[in-house]
Parts: structure tokens; sequence; C-alpha cells
């Protein structure tokens, strides 16, 4: 408890954190209502085929650097400023401290992207009849009753989570900021980037499968699943995997090597 | 009935130290300590001296547990750092004064120090009140001067109280009023029954502080001695004398056997005779002289004699990595 009480102080003390945070909440809504308002359900054609919810949480994609930034700092600020060898003088125990250091920024990211992403259903409520998404042209409006919807909206507050963790694990294998926040977003934004111009086929979808961004943001997919290279949850299930290993190998370092 | 039987021996009581028993490490092909065995004791301070590169700041690493010793054991009051569970309550330290996050608030950087080992918040006042940092408690310990933070980095170690306290260069940067505040803050820790661990390159900066000298240079021992002896050795039992017929006492000393050298108009250093005998001689022969002393040579001329061979004249070792 005592790890836990130490990395949360350490948090909330520095005024970068809230920066991060506020950005992170004010980047995915408003993308969401920038995005939300660029959509016409009339004059659409050829490609009609709205996945709304979807649509509404396009935040992400700007909003999970603040994830990636946050997630990285916890770890590699204390290697910045040498102040890593106060904290394990004060608390030895490293696998306690990287364990406290991830439980408070996920749980602060969390909290976060859950405040984001029902920011961003609000925005799009909105803003979308507007724009002639009604119920008379098809589309009901955004609601969390629905059950694709509502996989699509825990999801991509998930996704954040496990974005933060996949940057916290990597901090604790390179403990350099730059580094680490080059590396996260290289991991997450070049495939994307290269995958829309590759020929559609196997290698393609491959690249798709192992792409922790494309494969984990599958999770907000509610139209057309079965076109996709990889399932909702088997998606997110990939990013998993990589924060996982990422974690994995960044505790196992921060054990073994001398601080 | 089941009370314990008068007698029983009691828990036994560690006295509180620092150990080093055989310590070794390297960073790749570089020796950084080979083979270092010293204790710490309570109740006075303890200089650690060599030349950069000696080996200091590595000993201190390995002693918290934050470097790994290739062979070789570091131990606080018999228990390895790492083991302990609230150590800021049995070892303070300081480090290294610029390993403060540059945002935080000075009293916030020793808050999350404070529950790291469950210490009540008033500690953090307590403390922050010794090393004079009260109105500055809120400034963030980026715009710190060097002297400041070395203050934030005192009030750490104090944090919990330790009866064990070591400090990494404490007087580097400081001015002579910074100085003379930790001289007599180390001095008044030890007169309470602290052990106290100081290291520094420059001798002088712990000639009138320590008790006792570790002395190292390229990470072994040269030498494990108290400041008295230390100087008592250096000076070789010569003595100093002045007189207005410098000829005079040379020829008569020199006759008795004496060593004489003459170290300023009217100043000779004798050696190979007591103060007394000298005394005698010239009263005798009725040479005039104003003072007879003990020479006393300096800390630093000793401790140059005992590192010559070990200073690091490279600069491809480096102290701190």
């Amino acid at each position: 408890m005592y790890a836990l009480h130490m990395e949360w102080t350490k948090l909330r003390t520095v005024a970068t954190t809230g920066w991060w945070l506020l950005g992170l909440v004010a980047c995915t809504v408003g993308l969401a209502a920038f995005v939300s308002s660029t959509v016409d359900a009339v004059n659409c054609a050829p490609r009609c085929d709205f996945d709304l919810p979807r649509l509404s949480l396009s935040g992400v994609y700007i909003g999970q650097i603040a994830a990636v930034a946050l997630g990285a700092l916890a770890v590699t600020t204390e290697y910045d400023t040498a102040m890593v060898r106060t904290t394990l003088a004060a608390y030895p125990r490293r696998g306690a401290v990287l364990a406290a250091k991830l439980a408070v920024v996920t749980v602060v990211v969390l909290g976060c992207a859950a405040l984001g992403v029902l920011g961003s259903l609000a925005v799009a409520r909105g803003i979308l009849p507007g724009n002639g998404f009604t119920r008379a042209n098809g589309y009901p409006p955004l609601s969390l009753g629905d059950r694709a919807t509502l996989r699509a909206y825990l999801g991509t507050v998930l996704y954040l989570g496990l974005i933060a963790i996949l940057s916290a694990g990597v901090g604790a294998t390179l403990r350099n900021t730059a580094a680490t926040v080059s590396m996260v977003l290289g991991m997450l934004y070049v495939l994307p980037i290269v995958i829309p111009f590759l020929p559609t086929g196997a290698w393609r979808d491959a690249l798709y499968r192992y792409s922790p961004m494309s494969a984990g943001l599958t999770v907000q997919a509610t139209r057309g699943l079965n076109a996709l290279p990889i399932g909702p949850w088997p998606g997110l299930g990939v990013l998993a995997g990589y924060a996982g290993a990422a974690v994995l190998a960044g505790a196992l370092l921060f054990r073994l090597r001398d601080a | 009935m089941t009370t314990r039987a008068a007698g029983e021996p009691s828990l036994p009581t560690m006295e509180p130290n620092i150990q080093v028993h055989q310590l070794h490490k390297r960073y790749g092909r570089t020796v950084a300590v080979d083979g270092l065995t010293f204790t710490v004791r309570p109740g006075q301070v303890t200089g650690f001296v060599g030349p950069n590169g000696a080996g200091k700041s590595t000993t201190m690493r390995v002693i918290l547990g934050l470097d790994r010793p290739d062979t070789g054991t570091a131990t606080i009051g018999g228990r390895p750092y790492r083991s302990l569970r609230t150590p800021l309550r049995e070892v303070g330290t300081l480090l290294d004064a610029a390993a403060v996050h540059p945002g935080r608030r000075a009293r916030d950087h020793l808050l999350w120090m404070a529950h790291s080992n469950g210490l009540p918040r008033s500690r953090v006042d307590t403390v922050l009140e010794m090393v004079g940092l009260t109105d500055v408690a809120r400034r963030r310990a980026g715009g710190f001067s060097l002297g400041m933070r070395q203050r934030l980095g005192i009030a750490g170690a104090l944090l919990g109280d330790p009866p064990v306290l070591m400090f990494d260069e404490p007087v580097n940067g400081l001015d002579p009023e910074g100085i003379r505040w930790i001289r007599n803050l180390l001095r008044s820790l030890a007169g309470q029954g602290r052990a106290i661990f100081v290291s520094s390159h420059l001798m002088s900066e712990l000639e009138d502080t320590a008790d006792h000298l570790i002395v190292v240079g390229r990470g072994r021992l040269i030498a494990d001695t108290s400041v008295r002896d230390m100087l008592a050795a250096a000076s070789g039992g010569r003595v100093v004398l002045r007189t207005k017929d410098r000829a005079a006492a040379m020829t008569r000393l020199a006759n008795a056997g004496a060593t004489v050298a003459a170290t300023g108009p009217d100043e000779l250093v004798i050696g190979g005779l007591p103060a007394d005998r000298v005394v005698n001689l010239l009263s005798q022969a009725g040479v005039p002289f104003s003072e007879v002393a003990g020479h006393r040579a300096s800390l630093e001329q000793a401790y140059m004699d005992l590192t010559r061979d070990s200073v690091e004249f490279s600069g491809a070792v480096k102290e701190s990595r």
C-alpha cells in the first residue's frame, strides 16, 4: 500500500499529469465533434454505410497520444532526473514499485478515457441529427443500450488504458522519455498509415492483425464485422498482448538492471 | 502459566552501522570496486575519501541495493538494504541533489517520500524546518539553486529520523555558509549517536568534520584509520621551532643527532628528537627560541601521500555513470 500511496502522490504532484489528462479528454471529444460535423447522411454517395459509433469515437486517434505520454512519463521521468534512485532507496522492492506505477497511471487514464468517450457520445448525439442522421433516415440515435455500440465505447476506454500500459512497459525497458514516446507512436501509427496503400490480400490482413492500433481499434467496429481481418475483442486482445509483453520485458529488466 | 522465563535473552539489538565486506563490482571491463571491506560505526562521522573514480559512489549505490555487487556483501545493521521494509527509518541518504523532478514542489517531493515509508505528514514540515526550506516549500524544485537542492536532499535523508545517514559529496557546489552549515549538521547528528558516512574527493572538506577515515583509490582500501592517527603518522613526531639564531640552533641540534630542515628565516623543522630534548639542548647552549610545537602536517598532505599511486589520470573512467 505504501508503494501505491507513493506513486499516487508522485503522479498528482506534477502539473504535466493534469495537462495530459485534460488533453486526452479534450482531443477525444474535440475530434469527435469535428468528425460528426463533417459527415452528411444525405449527400454521401457512393459510400453511405456509416459506422456511427466508430465515427463518434474517432477522437482516440489523437487522444491516445496523451495516453502514450502519461504511461511513458510515469516511468521515464524518473530516469531523466536519476530520481529512480531516490525511489528505490525509499522503496527497494522493484516489482511492487513498477506494479504501483502501472496501477495508478492505468486507473487515471481509464477514468479520463471514460470521460472522453462519454463526452464523444454526447457531442455526436447532439451534432449528428443535424446532418441528417435521423430515425427517419434509418439512423436511430447513438445509445449505449445497443450491444454493439456499448462494446465500441467500453472497448475504446479499455484500449486507451492498454495504450498507457504498453507505453509504461516500453518506458521501463528503454528508460528514456523521447525514445519511449517515439517507439510507441511508431508502433501505433506506422502500420495503419502503410496498410491502406497495400494491395488487398493475406499480407495486408496479416499486417492489420498484428498492428496494435488497427487490431486494437477493431473493438470500435459495429458494422461489416465479417469483412474485417480480426474480430473486435480478439483485436483488443492483440493490443493486450503487446502491452503484456512490454510490461514483462520492462519488469524483468527493472529487476535485473542496476538502477 | 506461559510467561517468559526471566533471563530469557531479548531480541539482539543490532548496532546501527554500515558493513561492507569483500565488495567487488565491475562495469564491463572497468573495475569500480575491488575487494573493499570496512565498517561505519555509530556516534562518529566517517569520511569516505578518494580521488575521482575511486569507487565511492559505486560503493554507496551497492550499499543502497541500487547496484548489485559481483561478489561480497553490504549490510545496514546486519541486513541487506533490499530486505528493509521501511528503509527511510533505517538509513537516510543523499546521493544526487539533482535527482528531483523539476516540476514538483519541494514539499511534495518530501511528501511522496514520506508516503513511501508510511511516515506522517508532520515529518515533512519538521525536516523542512531543520534544513531551512520552510519559506520555499511550495516552490518547484526546478527553480532551486544547487545549495537549496542539497538542503532538500538532506531533508529527504532526515525524513525517517534514521540512525544511519549516508551523504555522497554533500558540500559540492555549496557556498562557505552552506559548507559550515553541513559541517555543523553532521557533527550534531554524530553527537546524537548516529552513524554518519560522508564521501568527498577533497580531504580538506572533511578535515574538520570527520572522526574516522576510509581512504580508497582505484576501488581498493588504502587506509581505515582515525583522523588523529593519520595526522600523527603524517607528522612523524617532528617538532617545529622558532628561533632568532637559526644557525646556532641548527648546529647544536644536528650535533645531537637530529635531522634539521630550515623552513623559514626563523623556523626549523626537527626530526629524530622529542620536543623536551630540543628545549633542554637549546637552553643549555643558550640559544634563544620563542616557540616549540609538534609539527602539524595537513591531512591534505597525508592524503596526497597515500593516494599518489591511485589517482585516475585518464578521463576514461568516470566516478558516476
